[in-house]
Parts: C-alpha cells; sequence; structure tokens
C-alpha cells in the first residue's frame, strides 16, 4: 500500500528527530565512521584495537554516545566515542603532538587507522539532527573552555584549511554545498584556505538512513515519477561537524589492503583468505609487532602473512605436505613472505588431532594469537593422521622416509575441539584465539552452538552471510584460566553445549549446499549445460594441444 | 627449523611414553639468515622478551652445538643476563637466525627420526604408532 503517503512518512520522521542532541562540552568527543561493509565486524574489530591500547569501550574512560536519531533500527557507520579531556595511558594520548614527540605512545587516530573498517577519525566540534542544530552545538562548544582551547590552536593565520562537505548517499549541486559552508562561517578561521593538502581539514558530514549496501534508503521520485529535491527525499538523521584526525578519509577503508592484495601474490590456493578479512582477523586477535602467532591450518599462508605485516612472528602447521612445499620455489609461502620483505615463517609439518603430543608435554603457554580458518570440508577437505582399518601393518625401515602417511577424515566437530584444546593449552595468558567457522542454517545460538572451553572466555562472533542461509563467522576467544592437564577430558567433554546437534550445525556443508542446490528449479538442466560446456573446452584444450605439437613436430622435422 | 621451534617439538609415538625430547639434531645442511631490513631492533628485542619464559634452557643450549654454535650461550640462564639487552640481541640470532635446511631429528628414548627437508620438520606419524583410541 505505497501509495503517496510519502510526505506523511517524511513528516513522521520529522517529529521522531525533534529530540535533543547531547555533545558533553567538558569531554573530548570523536567521531568514528566506518566503511559501509562487513557491518558486523566493525564493532569487534576497534574494540579489539582499543583494548590493545588499554581502551576499554564503555567504560567511563571511553564511553559511547548515542547517536543523533537514535530510532532507527539499522546499524549506522558512525560511533561517537566521549573520553576524559585528561586521559593518557603507557600507549596512548589523546593529544595528537604528544603523542607523535615520544616514542611509545600514539595518539587516538594513528590507533583507530589500524582499523581496517574505519574510514575516518574525526575531532567533534558539534552534532544535531540537522545542519541548523549543528551550527547551535558548534557555537556552544566554540564558547566553552575545551572548545576554546583547541579552537585556538587551529585558528591562527598560519594553518591553511579546508571545509569538506560529505553528503551520504545524496548529491547536492556545488551551490548547495557551498550554502552548507556558509552555515560555518562564524568559526572565522584565519589561514588561507587550501585545496591540496591543509593543514587542517574540517568537515560536515549529513547522514541519511542507508540501506546494509550502503545506498540511501528513500526514493528520489514520488509516485508522480517527479524528482523530489533532494533536502525533503532524503532528510538528515544527524548532522556532525568536526576536524579530521590522522591520515585523512580513506575511501575503501584502511591503506593495506591494496597492496597486499591477494591479486599479488605470487601463491594462492582456493582457500587463501582475502587480505582483508585476514587483517581484520589480525585484528581480532591483537596481532602486533614483536609477538608470536600460529596458524594450526597454515594451508598456503595468507592469514600469517597479515600477521607478519603487523611485526610479528609466525609459526604455521599443516598435515599437507604439498601445500607447505608450495608448486616450486618461486611459488610457496616462503615466497608470498619474501615478496613483501618479511621474515621467513617457521612451517612444521603436523597434525592437529594430537597437537599435545607432538609439542612438548607440559602445557607451557608459548603464542600470544592463534588466527586460523580451519578446513570444515566445503573445498578443503580435514584429514588427521591415522589409518581407515583396524590394524595397520607397520611400515618396512628402509621406506619409512619416503613413506606419504595414510590419512582420514577427521570430522568437523572434532576439529573444533582440538583447536580449543590446543588454544588453551598454548597460548599465554590473555592470549587470543581467533577463528573461522561456516553456519548452513537458519537457527544458529551464538550462545549454544558454538564449541566452548572452560579455558577460554567467548568475546564475540561476526557474521559473514554469503547467501540467505550460508555464512560464516568469525569468533575470537581469550584464554582466562590456566590449562590442567588432569582435567583434559572434562575439557573436551564440555566442548559442544547441545551435543552432536551444534556440531551437526557446521558440519557436512559440502553436502547440505549440493542438497539445497538439487532443490532449486531447473537443477538438472543447468547441471547439463554445465557438463556440456566443460566437455567443449576440454575438448578445445585437447585439439589445441594436438594442432601445436603437430606444429613443433613440423619444424623439427625441417 | 629454526631452534626456537625445536625446542618445542617431541616424539610424540606410543612407545616414546611422552619421554621423547628433547630431539637429537643430526645436521646435513645449515643456514644462517640475516633478518631482512623490516625488522626492527624493537620488535625483536620485545619478541625475545617474550618468549624466554617458556624455553626450555638447557635443551636449547645441546641444540644450539649440535647446529655448530658451540659454547655460543651460557650453560645457565641467570637473572642478570636477561636483563642485558645485547644478550638478548645475541640470542634472538641464536633462536631466530639459524635455520636447519636438510637434516635429521631423533627421539632420544626410542631412536624413532624425524627427517628436516627444506627446512620443513616432518612429524606426522606412521599409522601404526598413531593412537587408536581418542585421547
Amino acid at each position: 500500500d505505497s501509495t503517496c503517503n510519502f510526505e506523511e512518512r517524511v513528516l513522521a520522521n520529522v517529529t521522531t528527530r525533534i529530540m535533543t542532541c547531547y555533545l558533553p562540552i567538558d569531554r573530548y568527543n570523536i567521531l568514528v565512521e566506518f566503511a559501509v561493509k562487513h557491518m558486523d565486524f566493525q564493532r569487534a574489530e576497534l574494540e579489539s584495537v582499543l583494548d590493545l591500547y588499554g581502551i576499554k569501550l564503555h567504560s567511563p574512560d571511553c564511553q559511547i554516545l548515542p547517536l543523533p536519531s537514535p530510532t532507527t533500527e539499522r546499524t549506522r557507520p558512525f560511533l561517537m566515542l566521549s573520553f576524559p579531556c585528561e586521559l593518557k595511558g603507557p600507549r596512548f594520548h589523546l593529544e595528537e603532538e604528544e603523542a607523535t614527540n615520544s616514542n611509545e605512545q600514539e595518539s587516538i587516530a594513528s590507533i583507530l587507522s589500524r582499523c581496517i573498517l574505519v574510514r575516518s577519525v574525526i575531532e567533534l566540534w558539534g552534532i544535531g539532527t540537522t545542519i541548523e542544530d549543528c551550527v547551535d552545538c558548534s557555537k556552544q562548544w566554540k564558547e566553552s573552555c575545551l572548545g576554546k582551547e583547541i579552537f585556538g590552536k587551529h585558528s591562527d593565520s598560519s594553518k591553511s584549511w579546508k571545509l569538506t562537505i560529505h553528503t551520504l548517499g545524496s548529491t547536492f549541486t556545488r551551490q548547495e554545498q557551498n550554502d552548507m559552508r556558509l552555515n560555518f562561517k562564524f568559526f572565522d578561521f584565519k589561514g588561507p584556505v587550501k585545496m591540496k593538502e591543509p593543514t587542517s581539514e574540517y568537515i560536515m558530514i549529513r547522514e541519511v538512513e542507508l540501506s546494509s549496501l550502503g545506498s540511501a534508503v528513500y526514493p528520489r521520485q514520488d509516485c508522480s515519477k517527479k524528482t523530489i529535491p533532494e533536502n525533503e527525499a532524503r532528510p538528515p538523521l544527524a548532522v556532525y561537524f568536526g576536524r579530521i584526525l590522522g591520515q585523512g578519509r580513506a575511501t575503501k577503508g584502511r591503506g593495506d589492503v591494496e597492496r597486499y592484495s591477494l591479486k599479488k601474490r605470487n601463491y594462492l590456493g582456493p582457500t587463501s583468505m582475502d587480505a582483508e578479512l585476514s587483517f581484520i582477523m589480525s585484528n581480532l586477535g591483537q596481532v602486533e609487532k614483536g609477538k608470536y602467532v600460529m596458524d594450526p591450518f597454515v594451508g598456503t599462508g595468507s592469514i600469517l602473512l597479515s600477521c607478519a605485516i603487523r611485526g610479528a612472528y609466525c609459526i604455521g602447521t599443516d598435515i599437507d605436505i604439498r601445500v607447505l612445499r608450495g608448486r616450486n620455489e618461486h611459488e610457496n609461502i616462503r615466497s608470498n613472505f619474501a615478496q613483501f620483505g618479511l621474515p621467513r615463517p617457521e612451517l612444521v609439518r603436523s597434525d592437529n588431532a594430537m597437537y599435545n603430543r607432538h609439542y612438548r608435554r607440559s602445557a607451557v603457554p608459548l603464542y600470544d594469537s592463534i588466527v586460523t580458518d580451519p578446513p570444515y570440508g566445503i573445498r578443503a577437505g580435514a584429514r588427521r593422521s591415522g589409518s581407515r582399518s583396524e590394524n595397520p601393518k607397520p611400515v618396512v625401515e628402509e621406506w619409512r622416509h619416503n613413506h606419504i602417511a595414510q590419512t582420514k577424515p577427521y570430522a568437523v566437530e572434532d576439529v573444533m575441539a582440538d583447536l580449543l584444546d590446543m588454544a588453551a593449552r598454548t597460548l599465554v595468558m590473555g592470549g587470543r584465539l581467533v577463528y573461522v567457522i561456516p553456519s548452513f542454517s537458519a537457527e544458529f545460538s551464538v550462545e549454544n552452538d558454538l564449541p566452548q572451553h572452560t579455558c577460554l572466555e567467548f568475546i564475540h562472533s561476526c557474521y559473514q552471510p554469503f547467501s540467505p542461509e550460508l555464512g560464516r563467522r568469525i569468533v575470537t576467544m581469550k584464554k582466562m584460566k590456566a590449562y590442567e592437564e588432569t582435567r583434559q577430558n572434562e575439557y573436551l567433554a564440555v566442548v559442544w553445549k547441545n551435543g552432536a546437534e551444534s556440531a551437526e550445525k557446521c558440519a557436512n556443508i559440502r553436502d547440505k549446499l549440493l542438497e539445497a542446490a538439487k532443490k532449486k528449479p531447473r537443477y538438472e538442466e543447468k547441471l547439463a549445460i554445465r557438463k556440456e560446456k566443460r566437455k567443449k573446452t576440454k575438448d578445445a584444450k585437447k585439439r589445441a594441444k594436438l594442432e601445436h605439437n603437430s606444429d613443433s613436430n613440423i619444424d623439427k622435422n625441417q | 627449523m629454526r631452534l626456537l621451534t625445536h625446542n618445542t617439538l617431541r616424539n610424540n609415538s606410543q612407545a616414546a611414553k611422552g619421554e621423547g625430547f628433547p630431539l637429537k639434531i643430526t645436521a646435513t645442511e645449515i643456514r644462517v639468515e640475516e633478518a631482512p631490513v623490516l625488522a626492527e631492533d624493537e620488535q625483536q628485542l620485545s619478541f625475545v622478551k617474550g618468549i624466554l619464559g617458556m624455553l626450555d634452557w638447557s635443551a636449547l643450549v645441546v641444540a644450539a652445538s649440535e647446529m655448530g654454535l658451540d659454547k655460543a650461550l651460557p650453560p645457565i640462564l641467570t637473572e642478570d643476563l636477561t636483563k642485558d639487552e645485547d644478550f638478548l640481541r645475541a640470542l634472538f640470532h641464536v633462536l631466530m637466525n639459524v635455520h636447519l635446511v636438510n637434516g635429521v631429528l631423533t627421539c632420544p628414548v626410542t631412536g624413532r627420526e624425524f627427517p628436516v627437508m627444506d627446512g620443513i620438520p616432518n612429524m606426522i606419524l606412521e599409522e601404526e604408532e598413531c593412537e587408536t583410541i581418542r585421547i
């Protein structure tokens, strides 16, 4: 019944937004703008990185302020954080100059720039639900104690500046943008305007309601196909004004991702994790310079690579010697690391099913983080040592070095249970485990269906959907209790809270995908078409090869 | 394979009954690699300080000499040494820059050999050595 009740809808929105905006002017406030993707990961990544520097989100030292117009239910790509002015810690300092002068401390902007999903960090000078409200708020801020101090630092004639207008999901004409700028003329910056690389870049952001794909929700045309002026079509949810901190606004999220993109790597496999998600995982795992990180299912080493880029020393293990050795001496895990000038990663061929027995008995904590993507049988099956038969024959001594031991399938529930057990043993206290687990089920309960361990505390789970039913979760856990050798069986018994039922939701995904595909309409037809295509390409290749061979034979004979 | 890794490996077959540590190194090819330019001193020092607590020192001393680094390390790790930055740098070099490229690791109890090829130790057990009961 979406008849012309458009105007009613706009009116309704306006009335619910007449709420006062709260910006505590005696505290240091910043606005974090996120990239519009991986929505579920944004807060988790931010929390992990802040925690690494000793800043606890939700504490009085780092409060989350409600955004203007808090009635919308969608996740918005903004977060407002508020700090007490005098806040500083051994690893950070709110004042940018203080932080740059010291070797040990970093500024908030530089800390947050580690987050892949953060697009910009802005020192907030004013907020509102409309531009007028934002202007009023900024005027108040300018007259406040803290405001005067900050403004004083940036307003003198030596500081060049510019004011960027950023309108989310809407376009305004240049004239309209200039009109918006004029609202803030009262600031009266004494320095010259400079468009390229000014000393200070100010920004006014006009936020509108966005869909999960990042496009504006309201249409530009009403039911009679008349174009509605921008300001009425997409009323602002919030307007923010402030000074951009740090490097400025990245268009897609932080820089490294392009530099280390999978496209540039020498050695890839079907299960290589994309650079963006690998960096996010390394942030969730709090990986940084000088740490020791392990990946027990290293595969092509894509996750370890991002950890090494952060400055950690890495060790990866895998049961498959072919993947550890790579394709040849120029295409292997080590060449990927060498490509970026990173220290050679340590590689060991071992079986995780019996981890505790491959390594020194005492559960001596070794690793600061374990970051991994276990095989769950969709594109790469999991294997473990052991024969499929009951009484395997012993290997004759002289053949031992070349013998490739038989492996048997490794059930997903055991993969996960062993992973958690290994993490509990070998992580240092407070160390983090970050792993990927698929799910093919609409009803998945994070509290009841994820594997658990007495020594590991659940921190977060971020969901990445692929299709309505298929998706994967990136789960973060933290070691909080020392591992007691004598309690091993007890630990293993409680891994799956709802027993086999929970484990089942993560297992046999390949079969479930196939079954679901078969139920779709025209499955048989499409399968036949694909088969036909494959046959054609195969035949074409064969023919090409024969021609090439006969050509070279002719050349030889001449 | 680095000495740091060797310090954690052991023979896990049933026959060794949990005593298969430390593994004796028979080196055929060793390579000493200087860390690449990107690695910073501070990064290396904080790393060494972090792992110092979990090293089995006597096993490390023996392994270092098996790798041709006789007398590189003192027999006992004293409190003073842990605070000496030059010592820590030297320790980092021993732990992380000396690689066993080809060789064999032998279990002290059963004599079972684990080959190291192209820097990768192969710790996989044969079928009959594996536990049949899940532990």
